[in-house]
């Protein structure tokens, strides 16, 4: 396993990237390298532009300016190859909406579908190929959710919506995994099983980018750090950059760059 | 032209015959109502209606569109008085109007700082009104009742045939884009992200309202058309946690309450459109109370069990 992020091919460049909400700047010139097959996490406090880098990659949100590819190709191409799997930190989502945990989870096979042949879009999924409910099972299997495929996704307890949403990236079967907070008010065990998900997925050979306020975690999985608060404050090893000196550096820049926000002290207790 | 309302004839008086076999099966009390022409072309506008009402109504309820369904039903009215005037078939108008709204009510509350619904409140009152005056100056007031109130017993063939056409349509639409649609409609993010366009979803999904809209205006009206867009999705949530049966039994409401409506507003010789919308309506305090997972009732059982 190579630590160093400059061998390796880049499975997201980002060049001069600059990003704001009604002319608030969010983000400013932002040049990123995401190592392809490595555990990225992005660290930094409230507002400072982590799920708006996510929103430009998933597509939601049109940057100012700058530069995104994915693999060396425009990011677009591979959205739509269903190559760019995205968990949202705060789901869009209407809980009683009438879907079963598996029928939410294939939503994750929806873009791969697209490359099926047309008549095939017209008959329920799982009859004409089992590829599709193949990659539902094994999705469902991996967050121990199976058992609860025929449930209304409504349900379901805080906890596990949020394996079952992770479940939905995994049958996606992903180059590149955006994971926003996937640890945010999950229980230890499902933190742990989560977090071995995620491990698997890397020794996989795939890409994972998550968003996390959980340093230990951090120090103790993942392969590369990027510090981030409105401009990249840092990038590298996580023994490097989760330092402690670093950290507050970083809830410092936060209170200089919005002094009104109390988002510094509550992220500075979150580095626990 | 000529061969194409030729077609649509022969459809629609296919579709009659068929819609009488069944009719003839039901006991003569009930039947003998049908035995008029001008009733079974009204019969077979309501089924067309209450099935497409029904189907549009689940995305309807689920995305919280229901005055988003008012206001386009509004919207329609200027367009309708405006062709009228120019002597074109009035859902032209009613179409045009109706989309060039519903793009307003998207415009002002995408680049402005007004939230949805007031934007939705002041573009459709605004269109209404421009309407009205329009109307007051060209038509008669029995019109005006019609359009805004329906009138499915004076339903014209040109309408039927349209109708038709819409039906086809939505159906078409709903089941050859039926993962995008559902997938937009549970969680527009993860559409976004798995690169589907979620605008032409949307103003898609849009247009498809504004079509069924146009293609009810006969039948129930401007007013009352909502209650057919949200009432059988309503029923339809509080019966079942199945996108797919919620369609189902959405559809079943709204053909069944158009049907039945219509048959008691000829027996009562009262408004069809009135009728029909309270049969919906009876419907859905049905479902409210009697429904198994999500009823009233059930839910006081379940209570009552667990004290």
């Amino acid at each position: 396993m190579s630590l160093s992020s400059g061998t390796s091919t880049a499975a997201v460049e980002i060049e001069g990237l600059y990003a704001a909400y009604q002319r608030q700047p969010v983000l400013e010139n932002i040049n990123l390298v995401f190592p392809a097959g490595q555990w990225t996490a992005i660290v930094g406090p409230n507002g400072a532009g982590k799920s708006t880098l996510f929103h430009v990659l998933t597509g939601s949100m049109k940057p100012l300016r700058g530069r995104v590819r994915a693999f060396g190709e425009p990011i677009a191409d591979h959205r739509r190859a269903g190559h760019i799997a995205y968990m949202a930190q705060r789901e869009a989502i209407e809980w009683d909406f009438p879907v079963s945990v598996w029928e939410t989870v294939m939503g994750g096979r929806f873009g791969h579908m697209r490359q099926d042949a047309w008549w095939r879009r017209c008959i329920p999924a799982r009859w004409y190929h089992p590829r599709h409910g193949d990659a539902v099972r094994d999705a469902l299997e991996a967050v121990d959710m199976l058992a609860y495929a025929n449930r209304p996704i409504g349900a379901l307890s805080g906890g596990q919506k949020k394996r079952v949403l992770l479940a939905r990236a995994l049958a996606q079967q992903a180059r590149i995994l955006l994971l926003d907070e996937p640890l945010a008010g999950v229980d230890p065990p499902s933190e742990k099983l989560i977090l071995d998900v995620l491990r698997g997925q890397r020794q996989a050979g795939r890409t994972v980018i998550m968003v996390t306020h959980d340093m230990p975690s951090a120090r103790r999985y993942v392969d590369h750090v990027v510090l981030i608060n409105r401009v990249i404050r840092g990038e590298g090893r996580p023994d490097d950059m989760l330092s402690d000196a670093k950290l507050a550096a970083l809830a410092v820049s936060a209170m200089a760059s919005s002094p009104s926000d109390d988002v510094a002290g509550s992220f500075s207790t979150a580095t626990g | 032209m000529e061969l194409l309302s030729t077609l649509g004839n022969g459809l629609v008086n296919g579709l009659i015959s068929a819609l009488m076999v069944v009719v003839n099966l039901l006991p003569d009390t009930l039947s003998d109502a049908f035995q008029y022409r001008f009733m079974q072309r009204a019969l077979l506008t309501s089924v067309m209606v209450g099935a497409i009402c029904g189907l549009l109504s689940c995305y309807v309820v689920l995305k919280r569109w229901s005055l988003l369904g008012d206001a386009i039903s509004h919207a329609v009215l200027p367009g309708v008085a405006i062709a009228y005037l120019l002597g074109w078939p009035f859902f032209i108008g009613a179409f045009i109007t109706g989309a060039l709204t519903s793009i307003g009510i998207g415009a002002i509350e995408r680049h402005t700082r007004i939230k949805s619904d007031a934007a939705m409140g002041l573009m459709f009152t605004g269109a209404f009104a421009l309407g009205i005056v329009i109307i007051s100056k060209i038509a008669s007031s029995t019109h005006l009742m019609h359009i805004l109130f329906g009138n499915v017993l004076g339903v014209r063939e040109s309408a039927l045939v349209l109708t038709l056409v819409a039906s086809v349509i939505a159906l078409l639409v709903v089941w050859l884009c039926f993962r995008p649609l559902l997938l937009y409609a549970f969680d527009p993010q993860q559409a976004q992200a798995l690169g589907f366009n979620t605008s032409v979803i949307h103003y898609g999904l849009i247009l498809l309202l504004t079509l069924t809209i146009v293609a009810s205006l006969e039948t129930v009206g401007i007013i009352l058309v909502v209650a057919m867009l949200i009432t059988p999705g309503a029923t339809a949530h509080l019966l079942t946690d199945r996108f797919r049966s919620m369609m189902l039994i959405s559809v079943a409401v709204g053909v069944s309450s158009a049907v039945i409506g219509l048959w008691l507003s000829a027996a009562l010789d009262v408004a069809s459109g009135g009728t029909i919308v309270l049969v919906a309506t009876g419907w859905f305090f049905a479902a409210l109370v009697f429904s198994p997972r999500h009823g009233v009732l059930a839910r006081q059982w379940r209570r009552w069990r667990m004290s």
